[in-house]
């Protein structure tokens, strides 16, 4: 694993005004490339404003985030370039076809013609997908959205790719078919950034993980030695449980 | 940035092609309100010239007096004259009540002859004693006024009604000058002995010319395709804010939007090929409407849409102009509102109450004070006048400048707005 870091967060602060606390509290946070890193936490922790500020969609109240040494609100052109995002909606036109999606998706990142051609066939043909590329998303099964919402991201070849519950509320199939793939596009060097409430997932997953809880991480390290520094834990989410509660979040 | 505004000009067309009922409401609830109100207003247009207002006319009166009232109805545009014989006052009454007539009038008995009476009284009074002592004149019975009835059908307006009554008074002037004419005749002969000969050369001595305020010759009259026809275009213009605000809305709950904002380069191209694509609808469907008030409305009846050959390019501006103000409403409500829901009502309320103060129902000089200035910060108001300027006034492009100004000014306050809504959000 390649020890440069491909994201680095330095006292991150998100501060909503219609909100008393900060969503994101001082944090601090450096991801290697290679990792495939896991931010966990309960609902309203902080994890989805986390990776917002990392994609630029939002600005930090304070605080500053490098992408591969580029400091992100400066550099947001360049930071674009090299990220890929998937987020946690179904993120595409119930109305278009899967390839009238890619298409529009694949233009957006200034790919287009032959080139644009190959790369949709090829990541439909990887997903399975390829001979009900031609109807439109509403008739899709969740599995085989969350699949082209994934592909979405995917066009460009990104070198970090962020995804926000990428496998929420899809079968067991889509899942391990999601999950193998990302392992497969890690191996080839993207970096990801992910986010789950699957704590079994991101144990088997990961290679480091993130506890965040009130905007702070909590906790850090990789799955299997996290659980050996907690003797009553003998599972990732055991652990959670332990950090951040068992009251209810809503 | 083409390759981008291209595919999102390709998106765009696709959603709206498949969005069959966004699609209906555009186009087909448009061209039925301007069916329905052109039919509809098109009596009311006629109504006092085409389409006369049916009076039953009951003369009791011997004299010229009820002669001239029912000779000058008859000769009048305005009315198609019924006389009624052998019908008593209730009978009429009740043909009115029944709507068989709009009107129903009773000379009563004995009119001229009280009229006649009045008269000489009031001449015999202005001549001195020694002059009238040599003459007779019938002033018996007088004091006693003329009587004539008139009942209205309870579902008149009020305008009518008091159009009834001001012609009904001048034929009663024009037969009290005759009569006096003839009074005069008698007293000049049976002092004078002079016979009064009647003018060969009558004079108008007011001739009231009827005219339009129109800078050419060349004016258009104004009938019910020609109000409904652009009215409803400009309607139909603003109802795409619905749609837009929706597609807005739900490119942001989809996370589509989230997703474009963290794609590379702007998102303007993005923008700009949604309001390209809108933009164009509102040509669409500008053109539709004004094809349909050339070709189709004729076929139905109606008075056909007069668009003469050099108002064409004033009205591609104008059209211009009401696209982008509609776009830019469009990208504003879809920015600030959350919901599908809220969006789609409010904008619709708010292009209805638009509609109203810009004068598409009721014409704006027929308003209070206070409405007739809030009219004037209504962006339907700028196109309706722009649109009547140049099919009505024949003003050609330097009449429509102003609102042509203020349509692109309200587009661009529009987009500023939701952008400075964005910015402030995002930040």
């Amino acid at each position: 694993m390649n020890q440069q870091p491909a994201i680095a967060i330095v006292d991150l602060t998100k501060q909503y005004a219609q909100s008393e606390k900060p969503a994101v509290d001082g944090l601090n946070l450096q991801i290697m490339q290679g990792e495939i890193f896991g931010l966990l936490g309960p609902n309203g922790a902080g994890k989805t404003t986390t990776v917002s500020m990392l994609c630029t969609h939002l600005e930090p109240t304070k605080g500053l985030i490098y992408i591969n040494g580029k400091e992100v609100s400066e550099n947001q052109l360049f930071i674009r370039n090299r990220i890929g995002f998937v987020p946690q909606d179904i993120a595409l036109y119930e109305e278009l076809t899967a390839k009238e999606n890619l298409h529009f998706f694949g233009n957006m990142f200034g790919l287009k013609g032959k080139t644009l051609q190959n790369k949709i066939d090829y990541w439909l043909d990887a997903f399975n997908l390829g001979d009900k590329s031609k109807k439109k998303i509403k008739t899709y099964s969740g599995g085989m959205k969350r699949r082209i919402n994934l592909i979405a991201g995917l066009l460009h070849n990104p070198e970090i790719l962020f995804l926000d519950e990428p496998t929420v509320g899809i079968d067991v199939q889509s899942k391990n078919v999601i999950i193998e793939f990302l392992k497969e596009l890690n191996k080839q060097g993207t970096t990801i950034v992910y986010t789950s409430h699957h704590m079994d997932e991101a144990e088997n997953f990961c290679s480091r993980i993130g506890i965040i809880d009130h905007g702070k991480i909590i906790a850090k390290g990789a799955p299997a030695s996290l659980i050996a520094q907690y003797d009553d834990c003998n599972n990732l989410e055991d652990i959670f449980l332990k950090l951040t509660g068992r009251t209810l979040r809503d | 940035m083409w390759t981008k505004f291209i595919a999102s000009v390709k998106k765009e067309l696709l959603l709206l092609i498949r969005d069959i009922p966004a699609l209906s409401m555009l186009f087909l609830m448009p061209v039925t309100l301007v069916l329905v109100m052109t039919m509809l207003q098109d009596s009311t247009f006629k109504i006092l010239d085409e389409q006369r207002l049916s009076i039953i006319i009951l003369n009791n009166d011997t004299g010229s007096f009820g002669k001239n009232i029912v000779k000058g109805l008859q000769a009048s545009k305005l009315f198609k004259v019924t006389t009624a014989h052998n019908s008593s006052v209730d009978g009429l009454k009740s043909k009115v009540a029944k709507g068989k007539f709009t009107i129903g009038i009773v000379v009563n008995k004995g009119a001229t002859q009280s009229i006649t009476k009045n008269l000489n009284r009031e001449i015999y009074h202005q001549f001195p004693e020694e002059i009238t002592a040599a003459v007779t004149l019938d002033t018996v019975g007088a004091g006693v006024s003329a009587k004539v009835d008139v009942f209205f059908d309870p579902v008149i307006k009020y305008s009518v009604k008091q159009s009834v009554l001001s012609a009904l008074r001048e034929f009663s002037a024009g037969v009290e000058s005759e009569i006096i004419y003839s009074t005069y005749a008698s007293l000049f002969k049976q002092l004078l002995g002079v016979e009064m000969k009647k003018s060969t050369h009558p004079v108008q001595l007011v001739e009231i010319h009827e005219q339009k305020a129109a800078t050419e010759a060349t004016s258009t009259i104004p009938n019910s395709t020609q109000h409904n026809v652009p009215a409803y275009t400009l309607f139909a213009i603003f109802f795409i804010v619905i749609p837009l605000a929706g597609n807005i809305i739900k490119e942001r709950t989809s996370g589509v939007a989230l997703r474009l904002k963290t794609m590379p380069g702007s998102v303007v191209p993005s923008l700009l090929g949604k309001t390209a694509v809108y933009f164009f609808l509102g040509f669409i469907q500008a053109t539709v409407m004004f094809l349909m008030g050339i070709f189709i409305l004729p076929l139905m009846g109606l008075p056909q849409l007069n668009i003469q050959s050099n108002q064409w390019m004033a009205l591609l501006i104008l059209t211009f102009a009401i696209s982008m103000a509609a776009t830019g409403y469009g990208i504003l409500i879809g920015t600030i509102f959350t919901s599908q829901t809220q969006a789609s009502i409010f904008g619709s309320i708010s292009v209805v109450i638009l509609a109203a103060l810009g004068g598409i129902w009721v014409p704006i000089f027929m308003m209070s004070d206070l409405m007739q200035t809030l009219s004037r910060f209504s962006p339907l108001n700028w196109g309706l006048h722009g649109y009547y300027n140049i099919l009505l006034r024949h003003s050609g492009i330097s009449g429509i400048t102003t609102d042509v100004f203020l349509l692109l000014g309200f587009f661009m306050v529009s987009v500023l707005g939701a952008w400075l809504y964005q910015k402030r959000k995002k930040g």
